[in-house]
C-alpha cells in the first residue's frame, strides 16, 4: 500500500482537516500555495472559510477526485447543494475563495436558481439583504417595479 | 486506501448566535465577482419576458445588486432585449424586428403596447406604455404612461405624448424625460447617460420635443394611400448606416435646441465621431414605403410577410430617406411597421435607430389623422 502525501487544512476557526494532496489540489488556490510555499507547506491556512463550511468543501473535492466518472457524480451534485441558503451562500464564497471552479459553477447556478422569481422583497428577507437605497430612489423603484410585474 | 479526517475543534466557536451573524453577513458581505457571476447568470437565462421580470427584481434588492444589474445588461441594441423602463427608450435591436402590439380600447380612448411573447394570437404580451387620448378645443394630446391605471401628465409613470394640429396633419412628440447626453448635461453636469448609471436622474420633467410626424395626400391625380414624413430630431441621419459597435453615450443630436423647423441644421453636441463634420447632419427622415397596386386584387399591397393581416389606411412600413443635393434615395431597412390584425389589435413592430417611445408614438399618430386614401 503506496502512502500518499497528506495535506492539512486549517480553517479561520482553526479546525484542522487532513486530506489527500490530489483532493487538496483540486483548489486551484491550494495547489498554487503548494507550489509556492516550499517544502514545509504540509499545513494551509484557509482564514477565508468556517470549519463547517471547509468539512463540505473537502467532501465535495475527494467525490470529485475519487471518482470523477462515476454515474453518480450528477446525482452526488444535485443531492450536495440541497441544503439551507445561508450553508449554500458560504459554500460559494469558499469554492470562489479556493478557486475550485465545478463547485463555484454548481453553487453559484443553485442560488442564481433560487433568486428567479421571486419579489424584491422576498430576496431582500431570504437572503437577510438590508435596503440601502434613499427615499428618492424608492420612489423610481417603485415605478419600475408596477412597471415590471404589471400583467 | 482510506483517509483518515482528523478534525481538532480549536475553540467552541459554533454556538448559534455565531450562525446566524453569519447568516446574516453573509450574504451582504459577498465577493463582488462572486456577486457578479450569479446575477449574470440570471441575466443570461431569463432573457425572454415574463422570466425577465427576475432582472428587474434583483436590479431593485440593494445598490450594489443594482448598480452590478446595470452593467451586466446590454442595452436593446445590442442585446435585442428590453429589460429595464428606460430601455424603452434606447434604440432597437439592430438587424431584427421587435415585435409588439397594441390594443385600442375605443370607450376609454386608451391603448396599450405590449411586447409579443409568443407568435400565438391570444398571446398576453408584456406591457410596455399606455395611452390616452384628450381632446382639446384646438389640438389633441395623447398622454404616455409606464403606469396603466394612471395615464395622465402629472402621473409619476409620464413619460411623453403626442400632440396634433387641429387638422390631424401634424404631430409632435415630446419626450419628458429624454436620454439626449446634451440636454442631461446642461442639466446634471454629467456626461454619461444619467439613466443608465443612476436609479433617479435629475432632469426637470418637461417636454422636449423629438420628432414631428406629417401626414399628406398624394399629390392631386396620382391615386394610393396617405404619405407620412417623420423628422426624427433626437437622431442624426447617418444612424440608419450600418457601424460597427453600439450607439455612443453623445450621439444623439441636440433636440433642445430645435423650435417648430424640422429642417434646421442639427449639431452633434460633444460627438466623438469625428469622421462625420456636424454641417453635413440632419435628422433622420422617416418616410412610408409606397404600396404597389394589385390589378388582379384591386387593391394596393404592402407585403408585411404575413404579420399584418386586415387590410387598413392605417398600415404603413417606414423606411428611412436619405435627402442630400442629389435628391432622396429609400434606404431598405424597414424601420417600423404597424397594421391591423383584428378589430382593434394592431401590430407594431420596429428596430434601430428608433426607440419602442418613438415608435408607438409614431402609431399613435395614425389612428389620429384625419388624411385617408385617395
Amino acid at each position: 500500500m503506496t502512502s500518499s502525501k497528506t495535506i492539512v487544512l486549517r480553517s479561520s476557526d482553526g479546525a484542522t482537516f487532513e486530506v489527500d494532496e490530489a483532493v487538496a489540489l483540486h483548489s486551484l488556490m491550494i495547489k498554487h500555495r503548494i507550489e509556492t510555499g516550499g517544502a514545509d507547506s504540509t499545513t494551509i491556512d484557509v482564514p477565508e472559510v468556517t470549519g463547517n463550511t471547509l468539512s463540505k468543501v473537502i467532501e465535495y473535492c475527494k467525490k470529485h477526485v475519487e471518482a470523477p466518472n462515476s454515474d453518480d457524480l450528477k446525482s452526488f451534485d444535485t443531492d450536495f447543494v440541497k441544503v439551507d441558503q445561508a450553508v449554500l451562500c458560504h459554500l460559494a464564497k469558499a469554492s470562489y475563495y479556493m478557486n475550485i471552479k465545478g463547485l463555484l459553477d454548481l453553487s453559484s447556478k443553485t442560488i442564481a436558481d433560487m433568486f428567479k422569481g421571486k419579489t424584491v422583497e422576498q430576496i431582500r428577507e431570504t437572503f437577510h439583504i438590508k435596503n440601502d437605497f434613499t427615499p428618492e430612489e424608492e420612489e423610481e423603484l417603485r415605478k419600475e417595479n408596477s412597471w415590471n410585474l404589471f400583467v | 486506501m482510506i483517509d483518515e479526517m482528523k478534525v481538532e475543534i480549536g475553540i467552541t466557536g459554533f454556538g448559534s448566535k455565531l450562525d446566524d451573524d453569519l447568516k446574516s453577513d453573509c450574504w451582504a458581505n459577498m465577493p463582488p465577482e462572486l456577486l457578479t457571476d450569479i446575477l449574470m447568470r440570471i441575466e443570461a437565462s431569463e432573457s425572454d419576458w415574463p422570466d425577465r421580470k427576475s432582472v428587474v427584481c434583483c436590479a431593485a434588492v440593494c445598490r450594489s445588486w443594482r448598480k452590478n444589474m446595470k452593467e451586466i445588461v446590454k442595452c436593446p441594441e445590442v442585446s435585442g432585449c428590453l429589460t429595464f423602463p428606460s430601455s424603452l427608450k434606447q434604440p432597437g435591436s439592430v438587424g431584427s424586428l421587435t415585435q409588439c402590439f397594441i390594443k385600442r380600447n375605443r370607450n376609454t380612448q386608451t391603448y396599450t403596447l405590449y411586447l409579443n411573447l409568443t407568435e400565438a394570437s391570444n398571446d398576453e404580451g408584456k406591457f410596455l406604455f399606455a395611452a390616452k387620448r384628450f381632446r382639446r378645443t384646438t389640438c389633441t394630446d395623447y398622454i404616455i404612461s409606464l403606469n396603466a391605471d394612471d395615464i395622465s401628465k402629472g402621473s409619476s409613470g409620464y413619460v411623453g405624448k403626442l400632440r396634433s394640429n387641429f387638422l390631424g396633419t401634424k404631430f409632435r412628440v415630446y419626450d419628458a424625460r429624454p436620454t439626449n447626453a446634451a440636454l442631461l448635461a446642461t442639466k446634471c453636469h454629467s456626461s454619461r447617460l444619467g439613466s443608465i448609471k443612476r436609479v433617479s436622474p435629475k432632469i426637470p420633467a418637461g417636454n422636449y420635443p423629438i420628432s414631428n410626424i406629417s401626414y399628406e395626400v398624394n399629390n392631386p391625380g396620382t391615386r394610393g394611400p396617405r404619405q407620412m414624413r417623420c423628422v426624427m430630431n433626437a437622431i442624426p441621419a447617418n444612424a440608419i448606416e450600418p457601424r460597427v459597435g453600439p450607439t455612443p453615450t453623445d450621439f444623439h443630436v441636440d433636440s433642445s435646441s430645435s423650435s417648430s423647423s424640422s429642417s434646421s441644421s442639427r449639431s452633434l453636441s460633444g460627438s466623438k465621431s469625428a469622421h462625420v463634420s456636424d454641417a453635413q447632419l440632419g435628422a433622420l427622415v422617416l418616410k412610408n414605403k409606397n404600396p404597389r397596386w394589385h390589378q388582379q386584387l384591386q387593391c394596393w399591397c404592402l407585403n408585411f410577410n404575413g404579420r399584418v393581416t386586415v387590410a387598413s389606411v392605417k398600415n404603413f412600413q417606414l423606411v428611412a430617406c436619405l435627402e442630400d443635393e442629389n435628391g432622396s434615395k429609400e434606404h431598405e431597412k424597414i424601420v417600423l411597421e404597424f397594421g391591423k390584425i383584428g378589430k382593434d389589435v394592431f401590430t407594431m413592430d420596429y428596430q434601430y435607430p428608433i426607440s419602442a417611445f418613438e415608435a408607438f408614438a409614431i402609431c399613435l399618430s395614425s389612428f389620429d389623422t384625419k388624411i385617408t386614401c385617395e
